[in-house]
């Protein structure tokens, strides 16, 4: 193990119930410090499950996971470690409780007991970062989705938090909301170095991670870069997934006889690679 | 049986002091046997429009007609003419209510006043439209099967009406890309066994591999309609919206630029691909 190893799962097993199956199977793996994840599978994958057992909402069942090098299983750690690696979940609706954003921002540092005169720096704080210092008297219920979601982010930013969990974060909002909310946390990623956990459907936020895993039946069935995972086209669509559009295109050119490289994600980088393909085709 | 919107326009909490014109003056003819997709941003009245098609919503002024009869008029059997079209809402399995499946699918016919044998054929027929397993399901509670399969009983819950139109605002909303695909396969077998389809989406790709015509709302207006290819080429205006457009038609522009094969029905992947690689194989001349 390395020294930056930030989220560890060491032959994690989870049942829901003693007898039951396992909602997550053996897991080991290693998530540096500073890394932005993405987490893909089917509905029943176990990725929700290993969520919750990333940051001690769940206890493993068999096997450890460790946050900065504590173990969930010592009750001694829960609110370090809940602190430290914060969960944004899916309904932004269901996680908002002020009826003003700058209070629902200092709902969760009421909660862990944090001084008074510490709260307005770090809520001010959390805000900027998630771009939403204008929003701060407006109650949340007149926001967007994005914009809810963001709220939530700040809520969890406000704690200091060294890694983001997110789970399927941008499931319910539109295309601009889903941006919006995608742009925030790849920004606090990178610039302020948090670990990012990210699972998602959505193929093209999994294209713009560093790192893609993709769960079936509770066992991690691919872990490699999103150009990696991509391009074995097959493996994907046999675990119920889909590949990026440019992905498929390149593909199916591959299938008409041209040889296009397989592992394309971005319109661009589609653009750059037909380009390739025949210099004397185009007008310069 | 063609839906005719005249003039239509809903204007909420009208008189009051924020009162809000969701849509304006929408003419649009919905025709038999189409699917029509209804793309915009949020907040741009689809809903609001969808809602109006089985008189769920009131206009404030415009009409709402179905085989010429306005729907919302006195002295017509409304409650007759509605039950045509059949609307399901986003996340309609959030208003899924009953102990089993098979009662929450019988609901709507129950309604209708059908005789219990025909409620009952009606049910097994909706579940089968929609694959769901009639014998392992339908004595289940509704809460404790998967998020895919509820959004399919609440389907068949609207399909058990059989409705001959289908209104689906924004129906694979959150689903994983399996049960996507399951719906939107359900949909589109819909479509082609002859209903007649209204569909609410965001999903670029899905709208450009379903739709025979696409009507775009901004601001309440109808500011663009017609079939795919012509509403995709519409490039500029979509992205000035801050609508998608679909990735192949993203590349094929951008190819275009500098020289590349017109491409009108690059919102198909597979027609792109085959443009493509005509035209690279001809050395850039050929791209037919």
């Amino acid at each position: 193990m390395t020294d930056n190893a930030h989220l560890v799962c060491d032959q994690l097993t989870y049942r829901y119930e003693p007898e039951a199956m396992p909602a997550v199977k053996d897991i080991s793996l290693v998530i540096p410090r500073g890394q932005f994840t993405a987490i893909l599978g089917h509905n029943g994958s176990g990725k929700s499950t290993l969520a919750k057992l990333l940051n001690g909402l769940f206890l493993p069942s068999e096997g450890h996971v460790t946050v900065s090098g504590m173990d969930t299983r010592e009750e001694k750690h829960t609110w370090d470690i809940r602190q430290a690696a914060g969960m944004v979940f899916q309904n932004p609706d269901n996680q908002l409780v002020a009826t003003r954003v700058y209070d629902d921002v200092a709902f969760g540092l009421e909660n862990i007991g944090v001084p008074t005169q510490e709260m307005p720096p770090r809520i001010d704080e959390a805000l900027k970062l998630t771009g939403m210092s204008e929003y701060a008297d407006r109650p949340p219920h007149l926001l967007s989705g994005g914009q809810k979601q963001r709220v939530a982010i700040a809520g969890i930013l406000a704690m200091q938090p060294e890694a983001l969990i997110l789970d399927e974060a941008t499931a319910m909002l539109d295309p601009q909301g889903r941006k919006e909310v995608f742009d925030t946390v790849a920004r606090l990623n990178r610039e302020q170095g948090i670990t990012v956990v990210w699972i998602t459907h959505f193929m093209e936020e999994a294209a713009r991670a560093q790192r893609v895993m993709v769960m079936d039946h509770g066992a991690m069935a691919m872990d490699g870069t999103p150009r990696e995972i991509f391009s074995r086209v097959e493996e994907v669509k046999a675990l119920r997934l889909d590949v990026p559009p440019m992905t498929k295109l390149a593909h199916m050119l591959i299938a008409r006889g041209i040889q296009a490289a397989g592992d394309v994600l971005a319109v661009e980088e589609m653009a750059r690679e037909v380009i390739r393909l025949c210099p004397s085709c185009w007008i310069n | 049986m063609p839906i005719v919107l005249d003039k239509l326009t809903h204007i909420y909490q009208q008189g009051g002091p924020v009162a809000t014109t969701a849509i304006e003056g929408i003419d649009l003819v919905i025709d038999d046997g189409e699917l029509l997709a209804l793309i915009g941003h949020t907040g741009s009245g689809k809903s609001t429009l969808a809602q109006h098609l089985n008189g769920l919503m009131k206009p404030t002024s415009g009409r709402v007609l179905l085989d010429g009869r306005d729907i919302n008029a006195k002295g017509e059997d409304t409650r007759r003419l509605r039950f045509q079209v059949g609307l399901v809402f986003q996340y309609p399995e959030h208003q899924l209510f009953e102990e089993t499946v098979y009662k929450d699918i019988a609901f709507g016919p129950k309604n209708m006043g059908l005789s219990s044998e025909e409620i009952d054929e009606r049910v097994r027929g909706a579940m089968d439209m929609v694959g769901l397993p009639f014998e392992e399901i339908q004595g289940r509670s509704p809460f404790e099967v998967s998020g895919g399969q509820m959004r399919r009983i609440a389907l068949a819950g609207v399909l058990a009406m059989r409705p001959r139109v289908l209104v689906l605002d924004e129906p694979t909303a959150g689903l994983d890309p399996r049960a996507r695909d399951l719906l939107l396969q359900d949909i589109q077998r819909l479509h082609k066994e002859g209903t007649t389809v209204v569909m609410i989406s965001h999903a670029m790709d899905d709208v450009a591999r379903l739709a025979t015509r696409i009507a775009v709302l901004e601001k309440g207006r109808l500011v663009m309609e017609g079939p795919p290819e012509v509403v995709f080429g519409r490039f500029e205006e979509l992205t000035r919206m801050g609508l998608d457009v679909p990735q192949g038609c993203q590349l094929a522009r951008r190819l275009r630029e500098i020289g590349g094969p017109q491409i009108p029905d690059c919102y198909l992947l597979e027609s792109l691909a085959d443009s493509l690689a005509a035209f690279l194989k001809g050395g850039g001349g050929d791209a037919a």
